[in-house]
């Protein structure tokens, strides 16, 4: 069976006829075409498919398409505006918070979700925010290194 | 792309409608957040004609004081649950209890309800279809047989919801709603020790609140032990209040999850209670522990190790508890 | 050509770009946090079928009949492949290939691809492959080496009797008269669980097959696409010029995508009986399956030290669980053996190993490869006789020290040896002098030293050309194009090439792009394992640079008038070394170079010099041998729990020596994801096997650490140069995993008193020895009560 959906996804107003048994995760891959969010698991284990459901960060690898109806829709590819990376996505580049690549956009997904409700995150409130974001490759060190850049740009852009 | 099982999705407005729904449509399941359901489905474990999407109806999603006491919607989230101002203050233990859910995304949408009802889990049920399949599937879901105690004609998966165990310790009752109307029980009454059926609940019946007292004089703690800081359902999860100073221990209430296909209440307490409370006590607080559960070899970790984390932690935290 | 006119105080400040040694991010850095990076399963697969596998439900069986009729009879249904559409076996190791892209006659393990199908979608595709029937005849199975290689066993393989996939015996010295020299000789058995590589990407592959022109081009998350190449040539049937192999970004790799794997020819092999475009995405779950793990490995070790320390022999004797096929198999109990040296002077060595079939996934190569179930026995057996000894850990490694320029009795060469300096470091910053054996109950602190090759010094398949080879590309744009064969897997490889070109022209890294890993437009390269491309195609890279440099230095000598030893090179800006002359920029070189010529190609190898192939007086000495070998010594602290078993891992120290670090940002994330995951191997990570089934398919149960418990790893670089690495450099990426195991394994015992010999160091393993201890000791109390 298929409903229209309609919603808004990075910025821009959408309406789509998709299946009721669509994953959110297909369809912002596959109707979409916006194929930064990964797919790591079987099911909800590792974080690469984090995206923004108004605001707050949610496994597109568990949420069903049709549900998001009428929200706001936010992945990776609208971090960077006009050119510019954002300052998280800058951080994860310059710290080498990214080696393999594939779990940042849920990283930088979950750490932009925490940076907008607690701009002043402590190491131990960054390691919570991230916990269910896995990767393979950093050992986390640079991950949480680059959160802390944000955080510390933004004390030396306010003093 | 991972098949799902064709399903129409039922947005219902409230709780009756809900129920009304689920009685009309056979085959239907609630949803809540989707993080347990979700993983569920995608394995081959859930396939409904009908998802009946829960996130609609307003009267779940609210946290309300009466008298002495919350009335949490099922619908509230875990996020909700531990920022809100109403946990804070009186019922600390729960807040403390869904910090350590799964991570903080399942969080977002993960909801009080949703982990009541947590279906059991087990190293043998888990798993894909291909994987069921060639285990010739379990007790549980489409076998004859329970892999983690084969002689026996009872599921053993283990029930991990880490909730539970604090919402008993505060007396909780929940709230059900049918086509045949509402009612109210005791939490621990929502549940039995038999994996593949550990909840008591009529056929369409929709958990739609939970009712907590407050603990007035207690101290409360959660411990969950898990391999890592994260993401982990307990391989043991136990909530302690403690009424009492020093060695004097005026009531004590014990749940505790991970061990059995049902949350635990521990019973008889209260007759280590009303005195002081020595290295006996916590002799027969561990006696109590080691009787009332029954940790099975349904995680990847032993189930002796989960037996006498239980007695170890059940026994350091009353008496940290004490001694704070 | 019409370049901006530089400004002359621009040609007159000019600098090389001093590249070597930068702390530079990624060069594909921005396509990965932006979310633009495509990954296999980004890449467009418009017109795909979606290919799926038939797995074996049985760990042994003898197929009696296999019905594909109704799968091939569903609608939309548009290929269905058997073992009889497999022409040629596979494998890593031309000595053993056996293995088929789906199984003939026999299946060997739960999850064995049988059959496989090609449909429209995926729902078609899984209803398909449900209707498939498979009739066997069940085998006993061996899920142990003992159970598989017990007198009277079904062979697995044909040509392998009693299971026993390799075994290698090897005496390098006189074992038993080092042991008579010394103070005290000690033996123990370690046990290590299998683990994997749980790269974050799950596999996949997209295969599309031109059938008007006869051509397969894959595209797949392989670190080895050459590998890949000729194995796709072999079991196609295809004429290799046919064949395309790209590799886009790959999400991790660890060795698991070091060898080629089934579902890449199986995808290809969908593509041609389609006659279009196939992709597969396995899910993780067929990702674990797919395997190539490090094996689960029982080791017995003995050691004799003198009273000094110093260690006067070693035996050791490997078996190695390898599951149901070759794979890298022979090489991972090769190394295991050979690598027992060159980290510290032993005189005499002694091995024994034995590499067995079993009803399992096939083990391979996994980061650290070989070398790290061996030296966790190693170095907790050091320290277990040390402190017999009464010798600090430390000091007991100081006492068996090699020499920078050293030769060991199998045979291997170093030319740098920077341990001591790791060695000091980690003393000094962990404070370890104040803490070990002084910190309070249940904490404690432990040390572990390691090693690892800068790429084989024999490549897998000889063929007589290079070890490596870069192609550089300079055309009237200005632009240089990198082309590389070397596959970054995320390690940064592209990276390192890139500022190896950058520091030898001293060009901004604007003008530089880098192409890798299509086989119709780049060099052909072995591929990303044994941590190679650091030093090997680094080294071509540095050549290929000074080939093209010499054109452009010959190009600006001509249109400056002057004698070419004359030129000096300032990257951007080209003059006639000490005149007045500001010079001319980097552009008007290339026009002048390219008069008469047209595009410029420079070209750079690198072969490994003869001596570091192993010198060949011993046998088996080839392996192992290496330009370079890279060392670590790493110190952890550890806080135990002791009613739950819970390990706290506070702090991690790490000294790495890499020779130099050409990008020491890069060295350090390298460093501290290798530790990282040697921590996870030695505290949670294990696959086990319930009658052949996978019981931790999945990242829930396959428990490798989160954010919250990782803990904070300080890495030193040391950097002894070593001659035969570019700029110095040798590996970075798997030299320090194996340190960690042994050095936590060590601060366990420091913490506890309880030596831990089995991993993963669980919270369950660690209450079963607290638990025993606690025993021992009443029971010790009461006959001392009794007596």
């Amino acid at each position: 069976m298929k409903s229209i959906l309609r919603l808004t996804v990075n910025g821009r107003e959408r309406e789509d006829l998709v299946p009721q048994n669509m994953l959110l995760i297909d369809y912002l891959r596959d109707t979409v075409g916006l194929k930064g969010s990964k797919m790591g698991c079987d099911g909800g284990e590792c974080g690469a498919c984090t995206i923004l459901v108004n605001d707050a960060p949610q496994l597109a690898c568990l949420t069903l398409a049709a549900t998001v109806e009428g929200k706001k829709i936010e992945t990776v590819e609208s971090l960077s505006q006009n050119g510019r990376l954002s300052k998280l996505q800058q951080m994860f580049h310059e710290k080498l918070g990214t080696q393999c690549g594939f779990c940042t956009p849920g990283m930088i997904m979950a750490a932009e979700a925490l940076l907008r409700a607690n701009s002043n995150p402590s190491d131990e409130e960054i390691k919570k925010a991230l916990e269910g974001n896995l990767c393979r490759c950093t050992g986390y060190v640079k991950i949480l290194e680059s959160v802390k850049g944000v955080i510390e740009s933004n004390e030396e852009a306010a003093a | 792309m991972e098949v799902l099982p064709d399903f129409e999705i039922l947005c219902p407005n409230s709780a009756e409608e809900a129920a009304q729904m689920a009685s009309k449509k056979g085959e239907s399941r609630y949803m809540a957040g989707g993080t347990d359901f979700m993983p569920n489905m995608r394995r081959g474990l859930e396939k409904p004609k009908a998802v009946i999407d829960l996130s609609g109806i307003g009267e779940m999603q609210s946290i309300e004081k009466t008298g002495n006491g919350l009335r949490i919607g099922a619908s509230v989230t875990l996020q909700q649950l531990i920022s809100a101002d109403e946990i804070k203050s009186d019922f600390s233990l729960l807040a403390e209890a869904a910090e350590t859910i799964a991570g903080t995304t399942h969080r977002q949408t993960a909801t009080v309800g949703g982990n009541v009802c947590l279906d059991t889990r087990c190293q043998f049920y888990n798993q894909s279809e291909w994987w069921r399949k060639s285990n010739d599937y379990c007790l549980k879901y489409e076998g004859e047989i329970c892999h983690v105690a084969p002689t026996g004609k009872i599921c053993r998966a283990a029930f991990s919801g880490d909730l539970a165990p604090a919402l008993m310790v505060h007396g909780a009752k929940v709230e059900l709603t049918s086509a045949k109307g509402t009612r109210t029980i005791d939490l621990k009454d929502l549940y039995q020790e038999d994996g593949a059926d550990y909840l008591l609940l009529e056929p369409g019946e929709l958990l739609v609140a939970v009712l907590v007292e407050k603990l007035e004089g207690y101290k409360t703690a959660y411990r969950k032990v898990r391999v890592r800081g994260g993401v982990d359902f307990p391989l043991v999860g136990i909530a302690a209040a403690v009424k009492g100073n020093g060695t004097q221990l005026e009531d004590l209430r014990v749940g505790l999850t991970g061990t059995n296909s049902k949350p635990v209440s521990l019973e008889g307490t209260a007759d280590l209670c009303g005195g002081s409370f020595d290295e006996t006590g916590f002799k027969a607080l561990e006696k109590l522990v080691q009787k009332q559960i029954q940790p099975m070899r349904s995680t990847f970790s032993p189930s002796h190790y989960r037996r006498k984390v239980a007695l170890n932690v059940s026994r350091r935290l009353v008496g940290n508890l004490l001694e704070n | 050509m019409s370049a901006p006119i530089p400004n002359i105080e621009d040609l007159k400040n000019a600098k090389p770009n001093k590249a070597a040694g930068a702390r530079i991010p990624l060069v594909d850095g921005i396509e990965k946090v932006t979310g633009k990076a495509q990954y296999t399963a980004d890449l467009d697969d418009h017109g795909a079928f979606t290919g799926l596998i038939f797995r074996s439900p049985y760990a042994h069986a003898k197929i009696v009949n296999l019905d594909i009729s109704a799968a091939q009879a569903l609608p939309g249904v548009m290929a269905v492949i058997t073992g009889e559409d497999c022409g040629a076996p596979f494998g890593i190791l031309p000595i053993a290939e056996n293995e088929y892209p789906l199984v003939k006659e026999k299946v060997r393990y739960k999850g064995d691809a049988v059959a496989a199908v090609a449909a429209v979608d995926a729902e078609t595709a899984q209803r398909a492959i449900n209707l498939i029937k498979l009739e066997v005849n069940e085998l006993p199975a061996y899920y142990t080496p003992d159970e598989a290689r017990a007198p009277g066993t079904v062979d697995l393989h044909e040509r392998r009797k009693g299971n026993q996939e390799r075994s290698v015996n090897h005496e390098f010295g006189d074992v038993e008269a080092g042991f008579s020299e010394a103070d005290l000789v000690k033996e123990n058995t370690y046990h290590c669980a299998e683990v994997t590589h749980a790269h974050m990407e799950p596999h996949a592959a997209l295969a599309e097959y031109d059938a008007e022109r006869e051509l397969m081009t894959l595209k797949s998350v392989t670190q080895v696409p050459y590998y890949v190449h000729l194995m796709l040539t072999q079991c196609l049937g295809m004429d290799s010029s046919r064949i395309r192999v790209i590799k886009p970004f790959v999400g991790g790799g660890f060795g698991a995508r070091t060898e080629t794997l089934n579902f890449e020819i199986i995808a290809c092999l969908l593509a041609k009986a389609t006659g279009g475009k196939v992709r597969m995405q396995l899910t993780r779950e067929e990702t674990f399956l797919t395997h190539r793990g490090r094996p689960e490995t029982d080791i017995k070790i003995k050691m004799g030290l003198k009273k000094d320390g110093k260690i006067t022999g070693v035996q050791a004797e490997v078996t190695q669980k390898g599951g149901a096929y070759g794979g890298y198999g022979i090489i991972t109990i090769l190394y295991s053996g050979a690598l027992l040296n060159a980290i510290y002077d032993i005189p005499n060595v002694k091995y024994d190993g034995y590499r067995i079939y079993t009803n399992t996934p096939a083990c391979g190569a996994m980061r650290g490869h070989g070398t790290v179930n061996i030296r966790f026995a190693f170095e907790s057996l050091l320290d277990n006789i040390a402190e017999e000894l009464g010798l600090d850990p430390i000091e007991v490694r100081r006492a068996n020290l090699l020499t920078s320029e050293f030769e060991t009795v199998n045979g291997l060469r170093g030319l740098s040896y920077g341990l001591p300096e790791c060695l000091d470091w980690a003393e000094e910053a962990s404070d370890w002098k104040e803490k070990r054996g002084k910190m309070p109950k249940n904490k404690g602190i432990g040390i572990g030293c390691s090693h690892f090759v800068s790429g084989a010094g024999k490549p897998v398949h000889w063929t007589g050309e290079p070890h490596a080879t870069i192609n550089l590309k300079l055309d009237f744009d200005g632009g240089i194009t990198i082309l590389t064969g070397a596959s970054d897997i995320g390690q940064g490889s592209s990276t390192i090439i890139t500022q190896a070109v950058a520091e030898i022209l001293g060009v901004d890294y604007g003008r530089l792009r880098i192409i890798a890993n299509d086989s119709a437009i780049t060099p052909k390269d072995n591929g990303s394992y044994s941590s190679r491309v650091t030093v090997m195609v680094g080294n071509a890279a540095i050549d290929a640079a000074k080939n093209l440099k010499g054109i452009l230095v010959e190009a600006a000598a001509k249109k400056l008038d002057c004698a070419e030893q004359d030129i000096e090179c300032l990257g951007e800006v080209y003059r006639v070394a000490g005149s007045q002359d500001p010079g001319i920029p980097f552009q008007e070189v290339v026009n002048e170079a390219l008069v008469g010529t047209g595009t410029i190609t420079a070209k750079g190898t690198y072969f490994v010099p003869e001596a570091f192939q192993g010198t060949g007086k011993q046998r088996g000495a080839a392996v192992g041998s290496s330009p370079g070998f890279s060392y670590a010594a790493t110190i952890a602290q550890v806080d135990v729990d002791e009613d739950t078993g819970l390990v706290t891992v506070e702090k991690i120290w790490v000294a790495h020596d890499c020779g130099f670090a050409i990008n020491p940002l890069s060295v350090e994330g390298q460093v501290q994801g290798a530790v990282w995951m040697g921590l996870a191997q030695a505290f949670s990570e294990e696959t086990r096997y319930q009658d052949g089934l996978h019981m931790a398919p999945n990242f829930l149960d396959y428990r490798f650490p989160t954010m919250v418990e990782s803990p904070d790893i300080e890495v030193k670089i040391v950097e002894p140069i070593d001659p035969n690495g570019p700029f110095g450099a040798k590996e970075a990426s798997e030299g320090a995993l194996s340190s960690i195991v042994a050095a936590v394994a060590s601060a366990v015992k420091d913490a506890t008193g309880i030596e831990m010999t089995e991993t993963p160091i669980t919270p369950d393993r660690l209450m079963d020895a607290m638990i025993k201890r606690e025993r021992e000791e009443k029971r010790n109390a009461s006959k001392k009560g009794a007596a």
